[in-house]
C-alpha cells in the first residue's frame, strides 16, 4: 500500500449543474443558496469525481473488498472563494500519505490521505480539500 | 449580528433523516457503498437494517447551521471528524460555540467548535469551523 503514496490522479474539470446543486442542497434540508452559490458540501464529490477518480476507484486502489468496512477519519476543507454552480473548476491532486495500524486482537487498519486542489477558471485556487479514510481489513 | 467569544451558535435541526434522500445522494456522489441503500447489508453489519447517512450530508447539516447564522459565503475552513454514524429515522441537531475571533486578510473570522448530535445526545460529527463574520458584528 505504501507504493500508492505519491500517486497522482489524472486531473480534470467539473461543472456543478443547477439540478445537482438543487438536489444536493435539498438533501441537506435547505433550499439552494442565492446567487448561484453551490452548497459547500459539494466539496466532497466534486474533487473526487473531477480529479479523474471515483469512490469506487479509491476503494479498488486500496484493495477493499465487500467485507472490509471503510470509515472516515476526517475531512479538512479550506474555501478561498465560494463555489458556484455553472462554473468550471479544474482539479488536481493525489494520495499524499499512508499508515498501517496493527494491534493484537483488532483488525488491521490501512489509512490513506487524499489531497485535491480546486481551481477556478482563472487558475486561482478556490478550495483545497484533504480527507483521510480508514480501510478495515476484516477476514471474510 | 454581534459575535463574541463564548457565544452559542443558533442550533439547526434535521427532524428526520430519510432513506429517500440517501438514495438521491448516493446517485449524485456516484457512491457504490451499499450501507446507504441496502438494508440487508446494514443488518449484516449490526445496524438492524437501518441505513447509514452519507458523512458529507451529516457535515452538510452543520454547514446549514453556520450559513443560517453567518450567511451563505461564511465558511472559510472546516475540519471534521465523524465519531458515530447517523441512521435513517434519526433526528439530529447541529450546535456550536465561538472559541476565538481573529482577523485574516482584513476579515474577521470566528473559530468555532461545532457538532451534530442525535436526539439521544450521542455525537455524530465533531468539527472545527472558521467562519467569516461581518466586521461591525465583532465585539470585545
Amino acid at each position: 500500500m505504501q507504493r500508492l503514496v505519491g500517486h497522482r490522479f489524472s486531473g480534470g474539470q467539473y461543472k456543478i449543474e443547477h439540478w445537482e446543486n438543487f438536489l444536493l442542497s435539498e438533501a441537506t434540508g435547505i433550499e439552494p443558496l442565492p446567487d448561484s452559490l453551490a452548497h459547500p458540501v459539494h466539496l466532497f464529490h466534486v474533487p473526487i469525481n473531477g480529479v479523474g477518480t471515483s469512490i469506487a476507484e479509491l476503494f479498488a486502489l486500496a484493495e477493499v473488498d465487500r467485507a472490509s468496512p471503510v470509515s472516515i477519519d476526517y475531512y479538512d476543507w479550506s474555501i478561498h472563494t465560494p463555489i458556484r454552480e455553472g462554473e468550471t473548476y479544474s482539479l488536481s491532486g493525489g494520495i499524499t500519505a499512508y499508515e498501517r495500524k496493527e494491534k493484537a486482537g483488532s483488525p488491521t487498519v490501512d489509512s490513506f490521505i487524499y489531497e485535491i486542489d480546486v481551481a477556478g477558471k482563472d487558475g486561482e485556487l478556490a478550495a483545497q480539500v484533504a480527507f483521510r479514510w480508514h480501510y478495515w481489513r476484516v477476514e471474510s | 449580528m454581534k459575535v463574541e467569544v463564548g457565544d452559542s451558535i443558533p442550533s439547526w435541526t434535521m427532524d428526520r433523516v430519510t432513506p429517500e434522500r440517501m438514495k438521491t445522494v448516493a446517485a449524485i456522489l456516484r457512491d457504490p457503498t451499499p450501507i446507504h441503500w441496502d438494508r440487508d447489508v446494514t443488518r449484516a453489519i449490526g445496524f438492524d437494517g437501518r441505513l447509514l447517512n452519507q458523512s458529507p450530508i451529516n457535515l452538510g447539516y452543520v454547514i446549514n447551521m453556520l450559513i443560517t447564522w453567518a450567511g451563505p459565503e461564511c465558511v472559510r475552513r472546516i475540519r471534521t471528524e465523524f465519531p458515530l454514524p447517523v441512521l435513517d429515522g434519526d433526528c439530529v441537531t447541529a450546535g456550536g460555540v465561538v472559541k476565538a475571533i481573529e482577523t485574516q486578510e482584513g476579515v474577521d473570522v470566528a473559530e468555532c467548535e461545532v457538532w451534530l448530535d442525535r436526539d439521544d445526545g450521542t455525537r455524530t460529527v465533531q468539527a472545527r469551523a472558521w467562519v467569516a463574520i461581518a466586521k461591525e458584528g465583532v465585539t470585545g
